[in-house]
This record gives structure tokens, sequence and C-alpha cells, in this order.
């Protein structure tokens, strides 16, 4: 199932499918890319930040940004 | 000559500073400490060589203030070496950064900091074959007990500037 990574529950695994175009070059700097698998770890309250796991290392993305990224979520 | 300590944010930078000047520096454990950039001086075979603490970037297209000095300092020093400091366990952004620095031209060394912390995490690189790929010196090290620093030290009047075309053709063309 497809969802913005911004919509990704607790713990919820998935494969990253598309990126807005225009933050392609931006989170590719942060290792997050088409292809790349990341776990959701912490989501803030109130439209706070998101915080992800990828390859064994945390990044935290702000709501706008998660917005614009299409998770590929595993069932 | 002029040392440019470059990296992500949060990966050692000033802690290789301090190591290679002998300053003080602020160091604390959470991104964005250095905004500013402190300079110091460091001895290498009766040579003095400038070094430069660059604020942490994700890249070379500044996206914040700290970022804009960082890319001001680099374009502004076109005569430097390059240090690129990379956290061993967040290998690939890392060298996101240092492809964009090595694609300008300039003379670099790879750091591969917080080695123990990667071993610990039971992430294993092959120094070998980075080496290889992109062929410039790599050091695995850590900073904060001085592991590597020598060795990192050494290859500093060696550094050359690594071919982007043949590190291309290394990995087979541009996806």
């Amino acid at each position: 199932m497809r969802k913005k990574l911004s919509e990704m529950g607790y713990g919820e695994e998935g494969m990253v499918k598309r990126i807005d175009e225009s933050l392609r070059d931006q989170l590719a700097g942060m290792g997050i890319r088409v292809g790349k698998k990341l776990k959701m770890a912490t989501k803030q309250p109130i439209k706070g930040p998101v915080v992800i796991t990828v390859d064994k290392s945390s990044i935290s993305l702000g709501l706008g940004i998660a917005d614009k990224v299409l998770v590929e979520v595993e069932k | 000559m002029k040392i440019l300590l470059m990296g992500n944010p949060n990966v050692g930078k000033s802690v290789f500073f301090n190591r290679l000047t002998g300053a003080k520096v602020t160091v604390s454990n959470y991104p964005g400490t250095t905004v500013d950039y402190s300079k110091g001086y460091m001895r290498l075979e009766d040579e003095d060589f400038e070094v430069i603490d660059v604020p942490g970037t994700f890249s070379l297209e500044p996206r914040d203030k700290a970022e804009e000095v960082a890319v001001k300092m680099f374009r502004e020093n076109k005569d430097s070496v390059i240090i690129i400091v990379i956290d061993s366990v967040k290998l690939e952004r890392g060298l996101y950064l240092a492809l964009e620095i090595i694609e300008e031209g300039y003379p670099v060394i790879i750091a591969l900091n917080m080695w123990d912390i990667a071993k610990r995490k039971n992430i294993q690189i092959d120094v070998e074959k980075l080496k290889d790929i992109l062929g410039v010196p790599i050091i695995p090290t850590v900073a904060v007990s001085g592991k590597g620093i020598k060795k990192l030290a050494s290859e500093i009047k060696r550094a050359f500037p690594a071919d982007i075309n043949k590190i291309v053709e290394m990995v087979g063309g541009i996806a």
C-alpha cells in the first residue's frame, strides 16, 4: 500500500517510491532516495517533525517534507 | 596552504580541528554546533598550514545560514586541501557530499570517522574497494580517541584531486 511518509504509523516500514522533484537533491544529501528502505521511528504530535530510520541512522524531517515523499508500505 | 574540514553536521569535524591544531573549539553532541567557522594552525614537517573548521553541510547547495557559510568558505578557498569527514554509520550521505566536492576538483582526503561505532553496529565498510573506486586516500578514524589522526595528517601533503570521470567509469556509469 502506498502512502505519504507523513501518513505512516509508528514502526511501519517501507520503500521510497517517489520524491517530489523539488526535494530530490536535498533528500539525497540526507541519504534518502527512491529505492531506499526506511522505518518510521517517532512522530511528534501537532504537526511536529517525523523521525525515520534509514541505514541504521535516524533522520528527522519536517512534516512539509514528509508530505512530499511517497512510500510503498510493507504489510 | 589551507586545509578545510568539511562534512555533514555532527560527524566530528570540530574534534578533528582540535586534534590537528591543539585548539579548544566547543564540541557538543548535536548538529549545528559550528555555525560560524574557526581558524587555527598546524605544523607539518616544518610547514605551517591554516586549518579551517567549516560548518556542517549536506550538500553544496546551501539551505540554511550555516550551510551558506560552509559553501562560501569552500568556494573562496580554491587552493585548499579538503579533509572530508564522514560518519561511518551514515556513509551514504557522507559520500554524496564527498562526490560533490571531488567533482569541483579539490584535492581531498576522506576520514571515515566514528569507525568504532560503526563496528559496534556491525556495519562493515570495504575501505580498500572504496579507495579503488574514488582514487583518494581514505582513513578510518576515531577522532575522540585520536585513532587514525596521525595517518590522516601524513596524507595531507600528498593529497591530490580525484578524477570524477574515472569514478563514474568505476561504478559503471551514471544511473
